[in-house]
């Protein structure tokens, strides 16, 4: 029984049949590396109680939490273990309305590319266990999504985006909640009950992990011309949803569409729609060409337009371009500014009426404007998140 | 001794006594150069000898001589093994190694210490001669490493003599001018070696095209050349692009390239005139591809850019965005067409490139550079030759004189290799000392030294992500359990010259693990 790879930054774990015992490490430096690799796996070993186990790892570059979750689903998968009650997880419960202009997607299975995705300054990070990982490797990968999740202090928000629950969703979610991401991305979402559901499996395993009910977090995926034409049941489905979000690949397959701006417009258009009407943000789907600036700035700009707060990215190449599309700029945080400004002068001098310009300025406009310069400041506030 | 690094160096090894390091600008050598050989020779029509045998005859190499090279093939060098075998075959012995640097393909050189053709090495050693002179490879002396400045600077003073200096040249005349940019197979520059020419006892040009005379430009000239020897092959130009001349796509590298880059932005060295020196690495070949854009939409125009010249220091200058290219060594094919055919393109020996004991020297022009590492402390002292495991494994190359040249040195490196950090309590070996480094930036965010509270106010303005280094070592931390550490035992293996003479650090032979 195989888990890992010999891919950089993975690890290799053997359980070894009867007739062998004790921990056996492979390494390019076993005097440097050996003493802390076999202590990570000794560890790991002993929180799931499953006695003496033979072990062969060997070691391609992997940090502490990737060699403990090759090690757990090596030996979970070789004696039909269940998951150990660590690691537990404690992190700081996210803003409802906080920025979400990027969520960044890494696959939830390969050690390489999710190392470091915290450091990007994406708004959100994505951890995929749905659409980039094989089905063989899902067990293993929601092992190490969760271990991830117990050893990196995400400074912004970080979501995991499960399977359909009906084929392996569940099982994401018994696990990876208990590196309690701030929520959870429903992919293929078409209806209320697609989310209800999701919702109720939630409540179960919050409580039973003692967390607070209703503490994570749901964006729905829409991605099909059923959950377009239903986005406004999906987005008003529950109280734990902060944000609906387009998938354009899967949208325009399902419909037979060419992937256009024109042949988006409506389904953009719908979820925007949907999403404000929830009172939720609104998060545009990925763009593909990593090699394509111009056009990722062109798209942003659009979605931006359209009413998006944010959009998908492949890449932290891609963050630059994407937060700068969709934060406030400098022209209308000002404007937005001399609207406060103009309403308070009112204020002070007993007018109901507040102009500006010589334009009246009705109080949509200037709870907008309230929004909008208390968003600029959480950004210039926050660290880098260029 | 203590020197000022704090690290405790022998007061003498053999017959060699070392004098510690004090500071990047303390030592004062003030005396005189060593005398040069006097070379003067009857008229000849040329000086062309049929074989690298007849060459060694010529030279009269024998026991126990020093014998230089020049590095400029890297990793696609074929003189080095040549004129060892020959030696081997004429079973000299006790040949002491004198090239600027060595690099796997010269793993030969192995064969030839246990069999006691070669004794001793001076020189930067890449790759498996390192590992194998770290791992009890035995030497009579212990290796002694120098920065291209500090090699001159070594022959210049004496320090080293030089019996017989091969020069690899791609086309050389029969009176013996010859170049690195012209031939069937050009690798840029052979003045590196231009000190080696001028003091060695013999110099003999290794060539594989003998042009018509005059050949030019004469980086080497006829009244330094004993000999001129044709041979099939000097090198592979191919190889020159060795290993690390690849543009980073790891998200992590780019993210250190976009912030070093903003660095330098927020800088005040970013304005009309603005010069820096960017190395071979991956990172910093994409810091010098977003620079670039920055200068560009800056409007500003560099007075020049310092190579290790590569393919994108070259569209810089095409692009209008630098004015010249001082070129120490061409580290593509690019920059080897460039050195030929671009008048702004100039070449400079590392005498003018970084000899310490000179009016100035091109470093100490440079507004700012950014060097790798292979570890850094907290004293942001810099170790780019033994790797955590104390093997000897990597060169110095321009790492001493650019960083204590530029205005502003930059480190770029990541803070784990795999499970191995990079920056750590006390580096393995200080190549390069921390008062000459100003900044280090990683995935993590930008540590500046407690020296430089004027450029941490300019990043921390930028919005850029200054943390004290012991933070962002901290950090990286969390992710690994610590390492073993090697401990080393009295004997020395390895010498580290800073760019002075005096001694930076040694390297010890490595005895067991904590």
């Amino acid at each position: 029984m195989h888990t890992g790879s010999e891919a950089k930054g993975d690890c290799l774990v053997e359980v070894r049949p009867e007739g062998h015992d004790g921990i056996t490490i492979e390494t390019k430096s076993k005097e440097l590396l050996g003493a802390g690799i076999r202590s990570a796996v000794a560890e790991t070993v002993a929180v799931l109680g499953t006695g003496e186990v033979a072990l062969r790892v060997s070691d391609f570059g992997a940090l502490d939490y990737v060699i403990a979750a090759r090690v757990e689903a090596a030996v979970r998968a070789a004696h039909a273990g269940t998951i150990p009650a660590t690691p537990s997880v404690d992190r700081a419960a996210s803003d409802r309305d906080g920025p979400r202009r990027s969520r960044l997607y890494a696959p939830g299975n390969n050690p390489r590319l999710l190392a470091g995705i915290d450091i990007h300054g994406a708004d959100c990070v994505l951890l995929d266990l749905e659409d980039s990982v094989p089905p063989e490797e899902k067990a293993a990968a929601r092992i190490l999504v969760k271990h991830l999740l117990a050893a990196v202090p995400f400074p912004e928000e970080v979501w995991v985006r499960i399977n359909p629950l009906e084929s392996g969703g569940r099982d994401d979610l018994e696990e990876v909640l208990r590196g309690r991401p701030h929520g959870i991305c429903l992919p293929k979402a078409e209806s209320a009950p697609d989310v209800e559901r999701l919702a109720e499996v939630l409540s179960g395993i919050e409580t039973e992990l003692g967390m607070p009910v209703g503490a994570t977090w749901i964006m729905p995926i829409v991605e099909t011309a059923r959950g377009v034409l239903h986005c406004e049941d999906v987005a008003t489905a529950s109280d734990r949803i902060v944000a609906v979000a387009f998938g354009a690949e899967d949208y325009t397959r399902d419909v037979g569409a060419r992937r256009t701006q024109e042949s988006l417009l409506f389904a953009r258009s719908m979820i925007v729609a949907a999403a404000k009407t929830a009172g939720v943000q609104a998060s545009d789907t990925v763009f593909a060409d990593l090699g394509d600036e111009a056009g990722l700035a062109a798209e942003a700009a659009l979605a931006r337009d359209l009413g998006f707060d944010g959009k998908g990215a492949i890449n932290p190449r891609q963050l630059e371009v994407i937060h700068a599309a969709f934060s406030p700029t400098d022209e209308e945080l000002s404007y937005a500014q001399r609207v406060v400004d103009a309403a308070e002068a009112a204020e002070a001098a007993g007018s109901g009426a507040v102009a500006l310009d010589g334009r009246m300025v009705d109080k949509p406009v200037l709870e907008r404007a309230r929004r909008l310069i208390a968003y600029g400041e959480r950004l210039a506030g926050g660290r880098d998140t260029r | 001794m203590r020197n000022a690094v704090g690290r405790e160096i022998p007061e003498r090894i053999g017959d060699r006594v070392l004098r510690p390091f004090e500071g990047a600008f303390a030592t004062s050598n003030d005396r005189p150069k060593a005398p040069r050989p006097v070379k003067s020779a009857p008229r000849q029509e040329d000086k062309l000898v049929p074989s690298i045998d007849a060459a060694i005859e010529a030279c009269g190499l024998s026991d126990g001589m020093t014998v230089s090279f020049h590095h400029m093939f890297r990793d696609g060098d074929r003189v080095v093994n040549q004129i060892l075998d020959a030696c081997a075959r004429r079973r000299v012995k006790g040949l002491r190694l004198f090239p600027t640097a060595l690099f796997p393909v010269h793993e030969p050189v192995i064969e030839h210490i246990r069999s006691g053709v070669v004794n001793r090495i001076e020189g930067s050693m890449n790759g498996p001669v390192g590992a194998f002179v770290s791992q009890g490879g035995k030497l009579a002396e212990p290796a002694v490493l120098r920065s291209h400045g500090g090699r001159w600077r070594a022959v210049e003073a004496g320090d080293v003599e030089i019996d017989v200096a091969f020069v690899a040249a791609s086309q050389a005349d029969s009176y013996g001018n010859a170049n690195g940019v012209h031939g069937p197979t050009p690798c840029g520059t052979v003045s590196f070696c231009a000190v080696d020419a001028q003091y060695a006892k013999k110099t003999v040009v290794v060539t594989n095209e003998v042009a018509p005379y005059p050949a030019h430009p004469m980086e080497i000239q006829q009244g330094w050349t004993d000999y001129v020897v044709e041979v099939d092959e000097i090198g592979d130009p191919g190889s020159i692009v060795s290993g690390t001349l690849q543009l980073t796509k790891s998200p992590t590298r780019l993210r250190i390239a976009r912030l070093t880059a903003d660095a330098v932005v927020a800088s005040p060295y970013f304005t009309d005139g603005f010069s820096f020196q960017g190395g071979a690495g991956g990172i910093s070949l994409a810091v010098t591809k977003y620079l670039g854009d920055e200068m560009e939409r800056a409007g500003i125009v560099g007075s020049f850019g310092m190579g290790g010249a590569t393919k994108l220091l070259v569209e810089l200058l095409h692009r209008g965005l630098i004015r010249t290219i001082l070129d120490g060594q061409a580290f593509d094919l690019d920059a080897i067409d460039s050195l030929r055919d671009d008048e702004a393109h100039v070449l400079i020996d590392p005498g003018l490139y970084a000899n310490y004991d000179s009016r100035g020297c091109a470093t100490y022009k440079l507004d700012t550079a950014f060097l790798g590492a292979t570890e850094v402390d907290l004293d942001f002292n810099v170790n780019v030759n033994t790797h955590s495991d104390g093997q000897l494994l990597h060169g110095i190359g321009g790492h001493q004189e650019v960083a204590a040249g530029a205005a502003m040195t930059m480190i770029t490196a990541p803070t784990l290799r795999g499970r191995i950090p990079v920056i750590v309590d006390r580096v393995t070996t200080v190549t390069t000392p921390g008062e000459t480094i100003d900044v280090v930036v990683t995935e993590r965010g930008i540590a500046v030294n407690p020296r430089r509270e004027d450029l941490k106010e300019r990043f921390a303005a930028a919005g850029l992500p200054v943390r004290p280094l012991e933070e962002i070592k901290a950090e990286a931390e969390r992710l690994v359990r610590p390492i073993g550490k090697p401990v080393f035992g009295d004997e020395v293996i390895g010498v580290i010259e800073w760019r002075d003479g005096t001694v930076i650090d040694v390297v010890r032979k490595v005895e067991g693990w904590t």
